[in-house]
């Protein structure tokens, strides 16, 4: 062994090969195989892609960095699920291109948040999280209140859809329009919305004003539809508990 | 600069230049608004720079011909130059960022003060910025020495190292302006991406060119760290990077890993960034800088090959340890629990062998602040992949995931490893590449010693203290089976460690800035040019 | 390792160490290589590393042929012990419920007014409760209930709805203006069809209510009991049916100052309080409801 290396210290591509080798092997066994079993990733029938509302909220929760203080996943442990709720499931992120797991709770867990707070909850805590929750160290969102800016959600829908997000082409072409109906209880593209994403696709002016299409909107209804794509994980513990 | 290149490499230069200057004219005309438009303006601004202070050296005599009998130590000085000055931003944006948890009041309310996007400032800023820095610098150093051979030419180390800087500066100001993929340590936007994809084959090309050259026939230990850390690192980000931009002229992307495959990527990527990024590159560093300074031999030649094949061979296996108990498959996660406990075998060997080799040079740890930099680095190295190879246990995982406590370990690798073995070599090279004995102040060498490691111990014990704290709240049950506390009470309890952490922080600062003068004073009152010289004859370029 | 100290003993000792140079600090032998000055021992191989490396390899294969481990093809190695993270979770979870069984599952089962009498039992809930209520209500309602802005205070002696723990209840089940089919539903509608000065005297009338100075025979007194009263009570002390809150006390959800009122009566308010029903269990249901009756209680003087 020693003379193999002590030759192979001669030959530097023989050393830039054998690295190479030795540095791929693990990464190969543990993600090729979680494209290859079929338990990894369960797609739920009720599962839904984002709106292309809460698309744009995605974005705006990754450009503001609230990954850094919160995760998104229940870890399969009790105390967790007595704190947050179910544990979250591989299927709850299958169409988040990137995940937004974390690993640092500043704050807490935001996996089963949609549907906790109101949005004019959400709208001031985080316009100033301090007015609401005075022993908070979260950073205020003022500008938040701003337009959304909406000229490339319909290429970030056809983008996604190349990559496997069940969006069709009518979801595509309804990008825009989807995205301002959600945020406009009155309006008729409400019922378009919620003939493309299921009845169940919360509709509301989430920042309270329904004429102005806001970045508080898209990253409300972003927040409400947290834990809410699917109930298979609800579903999954009755279960487990059942059993 | 160029001072040692020929006419004929100013013209190479200048034509590349004027290359970047339109390859950011191409992205500030494609984009037109936004960030890419800016980091368009940053590469025209860079390109002219470079360009003009080229062109006006065209007419300038000819490097002295027998420059290619002296090592080329340009490249070195000015990584070193960035790699103090990343220190001051990454480190300054730390402490502020440290201060903004303990008073989040202080951030004025304009977007890009915004914790969240100063997070991965820090983050970049040090380990790509200081540590990326601070490994290529010395990198060329080592090769040259250990070759006995000049770099194979002389205007790619300069490309290499400009290059990465403006990676690194459209990095952060990018998480400044709200433009990241959020996945930790990868931040940077595809063009970004792409654009270091480029650079690093640079730099992989010019390393083995340069390695061919050696006199030795064998190839020195540190290198081979140095080469696995170019070649893995160069795996990994462009695995985890892959993604598909939304439109050529926009900076934003969606990566084509999704969910739980996602999250294995990265952390396959985020871990192994520690691994070959914070470990491999600088135990490079340790392998050649602490023999120099100590004047001994490495202890054991034999123990060098298992610790080298140990790290590269296990510590790709344990990116799961990221992801215990969350979604990822119980049998990835056990993967990752064991590999990491055994990598700790081949990590305590190396910082064994580090200590080993300071047999017969203890008095000169005692004398020598800056081989007590070095020494107290191999401690905290072994100290910190044997804390990591504890939390990566499941049930340890379980009380110490999301909390304090990781960010703990963080830094207690990250100050106590990377940065104090980054300032040994820094105070050996400054002064060797200086043509001098010492450094200015020998007395500044020892107080910024001496800050770090009293701000490291601050900042590490008072997080231990904020993140057990924090793991055992959120699990504690009364009498009656009950959750104890609230979150928001695991919050307030956070803040007395917060505050250490930002004094911790803030003397670690302290420490870097003495440094930073202390080079500086050093490199303007500099007696001449490494007197070391090459052995290999070089041929003609 | 005293057994290095000798170079002929030294177990590699083969060719490549050519001309050895012996060191003269610790009289081991070096590689005989050089580096620009830098040279290496060929100590021998510690013997300690490798029954380190052993010792982790062997805790790896125990953990393997117990645990879910390796992967092939489409399927993994289950381990012996079968383990699954989520069952264990979700049996620990039941575990944790069992614990509490002897006094939470009461909260499922009996009469909120009789639990609500055993204050044995009430000590025992209450830090749960305490708990329960700082991680899912404080946000709103503060710590302690305290109320914030826009959202009411729970620690005063009124009520939108009614003071009956049946109905608090019920109140957190379904919510309040919330998604859930049988929501409570309380709408403050909007007066923007009257003039702006109506508005602006009735909402001078509505200030002056609470400090019980307002004149129920002026105009705007007028103007309320035809408006408003039909909710809020002929005397403002709030009408239970309806959720509308009490107009006379200082305990208010918006604000009872000028421009807010004015603002309450131009736009109308519709408060949103989330329902409860299937985040947290019937028992934590029912034990908040009782906890928040005893914050009302406690307030009071
Ligand atoms: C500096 C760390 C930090 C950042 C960055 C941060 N948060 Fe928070 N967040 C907290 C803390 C601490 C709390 C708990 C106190 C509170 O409720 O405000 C919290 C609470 C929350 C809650 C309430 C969760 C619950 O269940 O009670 C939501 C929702 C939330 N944050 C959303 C966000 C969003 C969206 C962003 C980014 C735009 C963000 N946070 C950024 C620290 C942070
Ligand atoms: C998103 C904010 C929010 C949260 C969280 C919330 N509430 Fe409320 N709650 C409200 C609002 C708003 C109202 C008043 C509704 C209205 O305006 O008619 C209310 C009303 C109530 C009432 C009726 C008050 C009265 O005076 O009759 C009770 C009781 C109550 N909440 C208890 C709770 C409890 C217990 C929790 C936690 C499990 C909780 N709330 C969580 C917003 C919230
Ligand atoms: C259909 C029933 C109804 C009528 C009629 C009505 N209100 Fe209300 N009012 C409510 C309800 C329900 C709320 C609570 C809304 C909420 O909690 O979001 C409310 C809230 C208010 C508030 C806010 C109280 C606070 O605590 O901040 C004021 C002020 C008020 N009403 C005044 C009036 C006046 C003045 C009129 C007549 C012009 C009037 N209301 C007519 C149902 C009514
Ligand atoms: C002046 C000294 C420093 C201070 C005050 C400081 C402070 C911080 C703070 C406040 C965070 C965020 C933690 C959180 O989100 O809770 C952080 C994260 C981090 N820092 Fe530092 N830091 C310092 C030096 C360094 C150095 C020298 C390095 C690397 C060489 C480094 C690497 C990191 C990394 C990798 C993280 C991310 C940790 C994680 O995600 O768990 N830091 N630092
Ligand atoms: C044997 C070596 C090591 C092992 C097994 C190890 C293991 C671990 C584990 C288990 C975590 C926590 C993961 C989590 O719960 O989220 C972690 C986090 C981390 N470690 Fe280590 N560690 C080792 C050495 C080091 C060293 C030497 C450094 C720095 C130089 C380092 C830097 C980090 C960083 C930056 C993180 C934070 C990752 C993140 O969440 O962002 N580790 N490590
Ligand atoms: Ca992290
Ligand atoms: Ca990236
Ligand atoms: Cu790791």
């Amino acid at each position: 062994m020693l003379r193999l290396h002590y030759n192979l210290e001669k030959i530097s591509m023989g050393m830039v090969a054998a690295i190479i080798v030795v540095a791929s092997i693990g990464g190969i066994v543990e993600i090729a195989p979680l494209f290859t079993i079929d338990e990894t990733v369960e797609i739920p029938d009720d599962l839904r892609p984002h709106t292309p509302l809460e698309l744009a909220g995605r974005e705006i929760y990754i450009r503001e960095g609230c990954y850094a203080c919160h995760s998104q996943m229940v870890r399969s442990l009790a105390d967790e699920l007595d704190r947050y709720g179910p544990y979250s499931l591989a299927a709850e992120s299958a169409y988040d291109h990137p995940m937004l797991w974390g690993s640092k709770r500043t704050g807490p867990d935001l996996a089963r948040l949609g549907g906790k707070y109101s949005d004019d909850w959400h709208v001031a805590h985080l316009i100033d999280p301090r007015a609401v929750v005075p022993a908070s160290i979260m950073p205020a969102y003022p500008w938040l209140t701003g337009s959304l800016d909406t000229s490339l959600l319909q290429d970030s829908l056809a983008v996604l859809a190349r990559l496997g997000v069940p969006y069709d082409d009518e979801m595509i072409a309804a990008a825009l329009a989807d995205a301002a109906a959600q945020s406009r209880p009155e309006s008729d593209g409400a019922e378009d919305l919620r003939a493309r994403y299921g009845e169940d696709v919360p509709v509301s002016a989430f920042d309270g004003n329904p004429s102005h299409l806001s970045e508080m909107d898209a990253l409300v209804a972003y927040l409400q539809s947290l834990g809410r794509l699917t109930n298979a994980a609800y579903e999954g513990l009755a279960e487990e508990d059942g059993s | 600069m160029t001072g040692t290149l020929t006419l004929r490499e100013r013209q190479v230069a200048l034509a590349l230049a004027v290359l970047l200057a339109v390859l950011g004219l191409v992205m500030a005309g494609a984009a037109r608004q936004g960030v890419m438009a800016l980091h368009g303006v940053m590469a025209i601004a860079l390109g002219l720079g470079l360009a003009f202070r080229i062109g006006g050296t065209l007419d300038d005599p000819a490097p002295p011909r027998d420059r290619l009998t002296r090592y080329d130590d340009g490249p070195t000085r000015f990584g070193i130059i960035m790699t103090l000055i990343w220190a001051i931003i990454g480190m300054g944006v730390g402490v502020w960022v440290a201060a903004l948890l303990y008073w989040p009041e202080a951030t004025p309310l304009v977007p890009w003060t915004s914790f969240g996007r100063l997070r991965p400032v820090h983050t970049t800023g040090i380990i790509f910025g200081f540590g990326g820095n601070a490994l290529i610098a010395t990198s060329f150093h080592v090769l040259q020495r250990t070759s006995r051979a000049r770099l194979a030419d002389s205007l790619s180390p300069w490309i290499v190292l400009l290059g990465f800087n403006l990676f690194c500066a459209w990095a952060v100001t990018g998480y400044l302006l709200g433009s990241t993929q959020s996945k930790e340590y990868a931040e940077a936007e595809w063009y970004a991406d792409l654009w270091l994809v480029v650079i690093w084959v640079l730099y992989f090309v010019l390393y083995i060119r340069t390695l061919a050259r050696r006199i030795e026939p064998h190839i020195y230990v540190a290198n081979w760290y140095y080469m696995a850390f170019i070649l893995v690192v160069a795996m990994l980000h462009i695995v985890n990077n892959l993604a598909m931009p939304v439109r050529w002229s926009a900076p934003e992307s969606f990566p084509i890993w999704a969910g739980v495959q996602d999250a294995m990527v990265q952390w396959w990527y985020g871990h192994n960034a520690v691994a070959f990024f914070l470990t491999a590159g600088f135990l490079g560093m340790l392998y050649y800088f602490l023999p120099v300074r100590s004047g001994r031999p490495i202890w054991s030649y034999r123990l060098s090959i298992v610790s080298f094949w140990g790290i590269v061979f296990f510590y790709i296996w344990v990116g799961s340890h990221h992801l215990h108990y969350t979604a990822l498959p119980f049998w990835a996660q056990t993967l990752g629990m064991t590999f990491s406990v055994m990598l700790l075998v081949p990590s305590w060997a190396s910082a064994g062998n580090a200590i080993a080799t300071l047999n017969g040079a203890w008095h000169k740890v005692r004398d020598d602040a800056t081989l007590r930099f070095m020494f107290v680095a191999a401690v905290f190295y072994g100290l910190s992949t044997f804390e990591g190879s504890f939390l990566a246990i499941r049930p340890v995982n379980s009380l110490s995931h999301y909390t304090d406590w990781t960010v703990g370990h963080v830094h207690s690798g990250t100050l106590g490893w990377v940065a104090m073995i980054v300032f040994g070599a820094i105070y050996t090279l400054v002064p060797q590449l200086s043509g001098r004995e010492h450094m200015v102040s020998p007395r500044a060498v020892e107080w910024h010693f001496w800050l770090a490691v009293t701000g490291t111990l601050v900042y590490v014990v008072a997080l231990w203290n904020a993140g057990i704290t924090q793991g055992l709240m959120w699990r504690a049950y009364d009498e009656n089976g009950a959750l104890s506390y609230s979150f928001l009470e695991s919050v307030q309890a956070m803040a007395p460690y917060y505050l250490l952490r930002t004094i911790g922080g803030a003397l670690f600062l302290t420490g870097a800035v003495i440094c930073a003068w202390n080079c500086r004073a050093t490199m303007r009152a500099a007696q001449g040019e490494a007197t070391d010289r090459p052995l290999a004859v070089q041929p003609a370029e | 390792m005293p057994e290095t100290t000798d170079p002929k003993q030294l177990p590699g000792a083969d060719p490549h160490t050519g001309n050895r140079l012996i060191d003269p600090v610790s009289g081991y032998d070096t590689t005989g290589h050089d580096w620009g000055g830098i040279t290496e021992l060929n100590t021998a191989f510690p013997k300690i590393v490798i029954w380190a490396l052993v010792l982790s390899f062997g805790y790896s294969v125990i953990a393997w042929i117990l645990l879910p481990a390796w992967p092939y093809g489409g399927d993994y190695t289950r381990g012996l012990l079968k383990r699954d993270q989520q069952v264990q979770a979700a049996e620990g979870f039941r575990d944790l419920e069992a614990g509490r069984q002897d006094w939470m599952t009461r909260f499922a089962s009996e009469d909120p007014a009789e639990l609500q009498a055993d204050a044995a039992l009430m000590q025992t809930a209450l830090p749960a409760a305490r708990r329960l209520f700082d991680d899912n209500c404080a946000a709103c309602h503060g710590a302690g209930g305290t109320g914030g802005p826009g959202f009411p205070v729970l620690a005063d002696e009124t009520w939108l709805w009614s003071s009956a723990p049946e109905t608090l209840v019920e109140i957190l089940r379904y919510g309040i203006n919330s998604d859930h089919p049988d929501t409570f539903y309380g709408e403050m509608p909007a007066f923007d069809w009257m003039e702006r000065s109506e508005r602006a005297a009735l909402s001078t009338f509505v200030v002056a209510l609470q400090d019980g100075s307002a004149d129920f025979d002026s105009d705007a007194g007028a103007l309320f009991t035809e408006n408003c009263a039909s909710c809020h009570g002929d005397d403002g002390a709030g009408g239970l049916e309806v959720g509308a809150p009490a107009l006379t006390d200082a305990a208010v959800i918006y604000g009872q100052d000028h421009a807010t009122v004015m603002e309450t009566l131009r736009h109308g308010r519709a408060g949103v309080m989330p329902s409860w029903e299937g985040r947290l269990s019937d028992a934590e249901i029912t034990l908040l409801a009782l906890y928040v009756a005893q914050l009302s209680e406690a307030a009071q003087p």
